[in-house]
């Protein structure tokens, strides 16, 4: 602790006498708050809530620390270099603007620089990393104002940026998950061998895994997708800590189980049955971290009904009839889009008269 | 008794927050110096009746003005006037009398025509009684009698609620307030008070969490027809009118207003426990029990002290030395910093509380467990052990940041309304019909939306500005209240709020 004050001291004293260090001024104060907390008081309430952005932003992590883990062990420890470069060349986006903003740094970018990587295809090359975080930081986040003025989730930008730009990448080579005995955690990095994921095997012939297999995350997909049983957790212990809302999650997966099962019934060569609809892709990842994201759903409860259910028809739609295979990441970036939309209709019918 | 408590839609119970006044009453003793405010409790201010040099005995009326809305004052020692001027009380000029106290009088003049049997006594007796023993100003619209002590008339009155809820984070203790003959005194002030307002049903409102005692009342009132016993939730901020009224009655509030528009008179424990003693024993109203709480102190208890000692008189000896601390009165999200310790306790003190001032950072704060950290959300390990003590301290506790929309102040939110997008029109200052639509003018200012937010926005100081606003550009607020309801009293309540 003494230790970490002192370096503190040193390097304000340091960018005091620098002109050009002196810009970085909110690097520090960002990393003197993180450490030290704040010494400001009340005025009326005398008392506060012990929550700040940073622990709620930290319980995001908490929450997704299982599939971080389970990443590890189907793709190799070269999951933590790609999370390593998520989290440095978006954190420089985040420190320009602060510096250029004169503003200080919010913590948001925590998350989104854990969530961006674990929506990537285990193979991605490192640029492609960092070229995609950067984009989604900048377009997603940064030029609509920063943390809580943004539109669209950054990471979903910046997911969306590299399938558009180098599809090759992000859409041909899904590699085998490492199954069995320590499986990555004895590994650096994933074989070449290639396979299709469960969502391209239905789409070619039809084949279907059992859902215990999908479950466990038997059947490839982006890095930190696969593990659903981690990601069910994680996102059930965020909503009991209130961090994230169960409304908004329960409307897209109960939609999304409803409009599969009618299609499945109607036309089963089309849409895959229910189970295989909500345990494959990154629905789940999606619907626990993604859109739950506070800043870019309805903040009106009727609001978060009816973005869930808009979300789970487009995902369904976009699965059974449109040529690619995933519908998650763009029904999301449609949704991020429609909320202000959303919100103002609830609230203009809440609030059309004065009620009493 | 209803089985299922009622309750309100939002709302927060507070866990229990360390050093919670002990079940003890210590008596204060005589002030030296006794400050008298000629304003207190509901009402405006009262005209001097003493002058300088005057000798006043305890118990005796110097200060009253019957052409308006006010009830009288007492002197609450014996002794020499020595002093009347006007000081800043709650940040309003009140003229204050200072009484130099004769310690060796401990008595008091008690008043004309009390009676032990209270039921030979004529009903306007009794109003006569309640209205110069002051009783008849307590609470926030006062107890309506045939002076002018309330802006109703009795008869006005469908209901009347009384309640000890205890929802704030510190609470003055209802087994403290009603132990041994005071629950009998307290029953019978509720008689009293039913002979008075003879076409009100009356609720009583008791905190859920003292079953015992609620069933207790019942077993005495079971013949009462007109009492209704209700347990409901600790819930904050239920102890407001504006949460009773729509929680007892179901009856929506006239927001902005008051509770006696709508014929209702909320009255607490101890204002009930002074109408017995003013009718049964003529006890002027001139000592009050208060709640001394908070970590703040070195022992938290209960006092019983004379109306006008100063704080110094309590405070001084009982501050935690060597710590710097804020003292506040009756609520820790609402009340009043009491920064000058020579100002009186009047008639409507309840709690005093005094949290430290800690201004200390912490290292890695946010990555500490929390065993006795409160928190509307359940990210601390508070909330798996709820039966730790919980720290009461005035730091901010986070940085300042964006609002990102978490949804935690409109959920908390008692009155249905969103702070946190009232919150981004203020603060962009777009202030017009749309605040009013989005009903700003519903809030009640209870703060717990400023309590929760993880992004440490003052939300009820913006909702308050965003008001006044309004109010500044000639919004006329009454237009959202006055169409749907049929209000009592309007032009008293107005006159009372100019006075």
């Amino acid at each position: 602790m003494k230790i970490v004050r002192k370096i503190l001291d040193l390097s304000f004293q340091l960018i005091e006498k620098n002109k050009i260090l002196a810009k970085f001024k909110p690097v520090l104060h960002a990393a003197d708050g993180f450490f030290f907390g704040v010494d400001k008081l009340n005025i009326v309430p005398h008392i506060t809530d012990y929550i700040d952005l940073k622990r709620y932003m930290s319980f995001v992590i908490i929450g997704l620390l299982p599939s971080v883990l389970a990443s590890i062990y189907f793709w190799g420890w070269r999951v933590i270099l790609v999370i390593l470069t998520s989290y440095i060349f978006g954190g420089m986006i985040e420190v320009a603007f602060a510096v250029v903003r004169k503003k200080e740094i919010h913590e948001g970018f925590l998350v989104t620089g854990m969530i961006f990587p674990l929506i990537l295809p285990p193979s991605v090359p490192l640029w492609a990393v960092a070229l995609g975080v950067m984009f989604g930081v900048f377009f997603g986040k940064e030029v609509f104002g920063g943390t809580g003025k943004n539109v669209f989730n950054p990471a979903i930008v910046g997911r969306i940026f590299l399938t558009i730009c180098f599809p090759q990448i992000m859409t041909t080579t899904w590699p085998k998950p490492y199954i069995g005995g320590l499986g990555g955690f004895m590994r650096l990095s994933v074989d070449s061998v290639t396979s299709a994921t469960p969502l391209v095997a239905f789409k070619g012939d039809h084949a279907l895994l059992p859902w215990n297999e999908l479950l466990f995350g038997y059947g490839g997909g982006c890095i930190g997708e696969v593990f659903r049983l981690g990601i069910i957790l994680g996102g059930i212990f965020l909503i009991i800590c209130r961090v994230s809302n169960w409304r908004l999650p329960f409307s897209y997966l109960f939609t999304v189980a409803l409009f599969s099962f009618l299609g499945n019934k109607f036309a089963p060569a089309k849409f895959a049955p229910v189970y295989f609809q909500l345990l494959t892709g990154g629905l789940l990842f999606g619907a626990l971290f993604m859109i739950t994201d506070p800043v870019t759903c309805p903040f009106t409860k009727a609001g978060k009904w009816i973005g869930g259910i808009i979300l789970g028809l487009l995902t369904v739609l976009i699965r059974a009839i449109s040529g690619y295979v995933e519908g998650v990441m763009f029904s999301i970036l449609m949704f991020n889009a429609l909320t202000p939309l959303i919100d103002h209709i609830v609230l203009s019918i809440k609030y059309n008269r004065p009620k009493i | 008794m209803k089985s299922k408590q009622r309750s309100f839609k939002g709302g927060y119970i507070f866990g229990r927050f360390e050093n919670q006044p002990k079940d003890i009453v210590s008596e204060q003793g005589m002030p030296e110096l006794a400050v008298i405010p000629l304003s207190q409790g509901f009402g405006s201010e009262a005209a001097p009746l003493v002058k300088k040099g005057d000798k006043v005995e305890a118990g005796q009326i110097i200060g009253r003005s019957d052409s308006v809305i006010s009830s009288p004052v007492h002197a609450s020692v014996s002794g020499v006037v020595e002093e009347i001027k006007s000081v800043s009380y709650f940040r309003r000029d009140t003229r204050m009398v200072y009484i130099r106290a004769d310690k060796s009088k401990k008595d008091y003049r008690r008043l004309d025509g009390y009676a032990k049997d209270w039921r030979k006594l004529k009903v306007e007796d009794i109003e006569r009684l309640l209205y110069s023993s002051g009783v008849s100003s307590l609470d926030r619209e006062g107890i309506p009698t045939r002076f002018k002590s309330s802006i109703i008339a009795p008869n006005d009155v469908e209901n009347i609620i009384v309640h000890g809820i205890g929802s704030e984070p510190y609470n003055i203790s209802l087994d403290v307030l009603l132990s041994g003959k005071k629950l009998l005194n307290f029953i019978e002030g509720l008689r009293i008070l039913n002979v008075l307002m003879p076409n009100a049903k009356m609720y009583l409102a008791l905190n859920g969490r003292k079953i015992k005692l609620a069933e207790e009342i019942c077993k005495i009132t079971t013949k009462h027809a007109w009492l209704k016993v209700i347990t409901l939730e600790p819930k904050y901020p239920q102890g407001y009118d504006e949460m009773l009224v729509p929680t007892i009655l179901g009856k929506k509030f006239p927001f902005g207003y008051s509770a006696a528009n709508i014929g209702v008179v909320v009255l607490n424990i101890q204002a009930v426990i002074s109408v017995y003693e003013a009718v049964c024993e003529g006890k002027p109203l001139i000592e009050r029990i208060i709640a001394l709480c908070g970590p703040g102190l070195k022992e938290a208890l209960h006092i019983n002290t004379r109306v006008g000692t100063p704080l110094s008189d309590i405070l001084d000896s009982r501050l935690r030395q060597g710590v710097k601390t804020r003292v506040v009165l009756n609520s820790l999200l609402t009340g009043e910093k009491l920064t000058d310790f020579f100002l009186p306790v009047d008639r409507t003190f309840s709690q005093i509380v005094a949290l430290p001032d800690n201004d200390r950072r912490e290292f890695l704060s946010f990555v500490r467990p929390g065993l006795r950290r409160q928190s509307y959300s359940r990210t601390f390990l508070s909330s798996l052990l709820p039966s730790f003590d919980k720290i009461a301290d005035t730091n901010v506790h986070g940085e300042a940041r964006p609002c990102i929309s978490c949804n935690y102040c409109d959920e908390a939110c008692p009155v249905q309304i969103m702070p946190h997008l009232l919150y981004k029109y203020v603060k962009s200052n777009l202030i017009d019909e749309r605040l009013m639509n989005y009903q700003i003018f519903h809030c009640i200012e209870c703060g717990l939306c400023s309590f929760v937010c993880p992004s440490k926005i003052p939300l009820a100081r913006h909702m308050k500005e965003g008001k006044d606003k309004l109010v500044m550009q000639g919004c006329d607020k009454s237009q959202c209240i006055l169409p749907y309801f049929d209000l009592k009293g309007i032009e008293e309540y107005r006159g009372a709020k100019e006075a």
